[in-house]
């Protein structure tokens, strides 16, 4: 999949507010292609070093680079600063108040190099920008599925066309959970390596219910009834019965599997007429919850079960060896 | 059989509601896997709301993917539906 292309101007554009950016100078760079999702702090090329220099990251310069540059004499520091400027640096961010001198501002402009001041601390800018740039570069896909916040606990249900998904998306939603989209879900993955998912913009928690046609989940049920995005969590794959085989009857250990290398844990749903599907993905969405607090019902049951059994065959020998 | 076939939009509005609704309705007929794919988005073939997802505006290029034992008539059954005056059709 192609990466999203992000400019220095959808980046200040973006980040305007929190991080107060001012253009400073080389403004006819705004166009200039940021393709990494690092930032880099160029004290050292500034200083001269500049082997492995990755110079197509975002730069940050502050207190420290700015009085280095400062004790320079006139002579080095253009030197430094025309060496620096040879790369083709996306974007130079000046953080913490400081601003670009005599010899930048001209240089940046004629190498169409854009130059930013920020009054915010460079530690504060580069938090902020790694998390912004860590967002837009994370990997995403579309797939087809619903995705339903279930009592807080994503469940993202795929399976074959026609199979029910909105349906079941719906009757949660009826039950009081919240939609986040049907159909077609945006899943990105994190830096943390936490799954999301997302509604298209477009399609904003509309649902097609065959036989009713399009129906607008936010203007029939209200605001309650959707969310804009959730982890996932859990898979839900619904499938007829006739085609299951075996199914899980224990759930003692879970099946997992990876989506986007995120391990969530499975559950295959047989369909079958007549069952409450709704009703056992509010169970799938509890037993989670159960599991993540650490208990599982199979294995305590299991647990309780064996030690049953060994208490009895303890209970045995002793009866056994104890002959009068 | 898998077939994979580039179309371009015809429809002065593009694929909207109602010629996505026939699209889905002539893919729904066939039991091979459909997915159609515009730019970095793609989506089921037989789900309403993934093909409005595309916004697939006039003159706009989407490639439709076809999996399975009826790929060869579905993909004509597919590109006809596209070909065809959607707009008329559709009323």
């Amino acid at each position: 999949m192609p990466i999203k292309e992000l400019n220095v101007q959808k980046l200040v554009d973006d980040n305007k507010e929190v991080l107060q950016l001012e253009w400073s100078a080389g403004r006819s760079g705004a166009l200039r292609v940021i393709s990494s999702n690092d930032v880099y702090r160029p004290g050292l090329a500034l200083s001269g070093y500049v082997e492995s220099f990755p110079f197509d990251r975002v730069q940050i310069v502050s207190m420290t680079e700015f009085s280095y540059l400062d004790s320079l004499s006139e002579e080095e520091c253009r030197k430094a600063i025309t060496r620096m400027f040879s790369y083709d640096i996306p974007v130079l961010i000046f953080a913490n108040g400081t601003r670009p001198n005599d010899f930048i501002i001209p240089h940046a402009d004629e190498r169409n190099i854009p130059v930013l001041c920020s009054p915010q601390t460079s530690t504060v800018v580069t938090h902020l920008l790694s998390e912004y740039l860590d967002d837009w570069f994370a990997p995403t896909t579309v797939i087809h599925g619903t995705l339903v916040d279930v009592y807080g606990v994503g469940l993202l249900f795929t399976g074959k066309s026609g199979v029910g998904k909105s349906e079941i998306a719906l009757d949660l939603v009826e039950r009081g959970h919240r939609l986040v989209a049907d159909d077609v879900v945006t899943l990105t993955r994190t830096a943390r390596g936490v799954l999301n998912g997302a509604g298209n913009e477009l399609l904003t928690h509309h649902m097609e219910i065959r036989g009713i046609g399009i129906i607008d989940i936010q203007g029939v049920f209200g605001i309650q009834c959707i969310r804009l995005r959730k982890r996932v969590e859990v898979e839900v794959i619904l499938k007829h019965w006739d085609e299951v085989g075996e199914v899980d009857r224990l759930g003692m250990e879970e099946r997992i599997i990876e989506i986007m290398g995120v391990n969530i844990p499975q559950v295959i749903l047989p369909i079958v007429p007549g069952k409450n599907i709704t009703v056992l993905a509010e169970t799938i969405a509890l037993n989670h919850l159960m599991k993540i607090s650490g208990l599982n019902a199979a294995q305590s049951l299991n647990e309780k079960l064996l030690d049953r059994m060994e208490r009895k065959v303890q209970a045995r020998q002793k009866l056994g060896e104890d002959y009068e | 059989m898998k077939i994979v076939r580039t179309i371009t939009i015809e429809n002065p509005l593009g694929l909207h509601a109602r010629p996505a609704a026939i699209f889905v309705q002539a893919a729904s007929r066939f039991s091979s896997e459909i997915h159609v794919v515009r730019g970095d988005i793609r989506v089921s073939g037989k789900s309403i709301m993934g093909i409005m997802m595309l916004a697939a505006e006039q003159g706009a290029e989407i490639v439709v993917e076809i999996e399975g034992d009826d790929a060869e008539e579905c993909i004509e059954a597919l590109s006809a539906v596209l070909s065809a005056d959607l707009e008329k059709d559709g009323q």
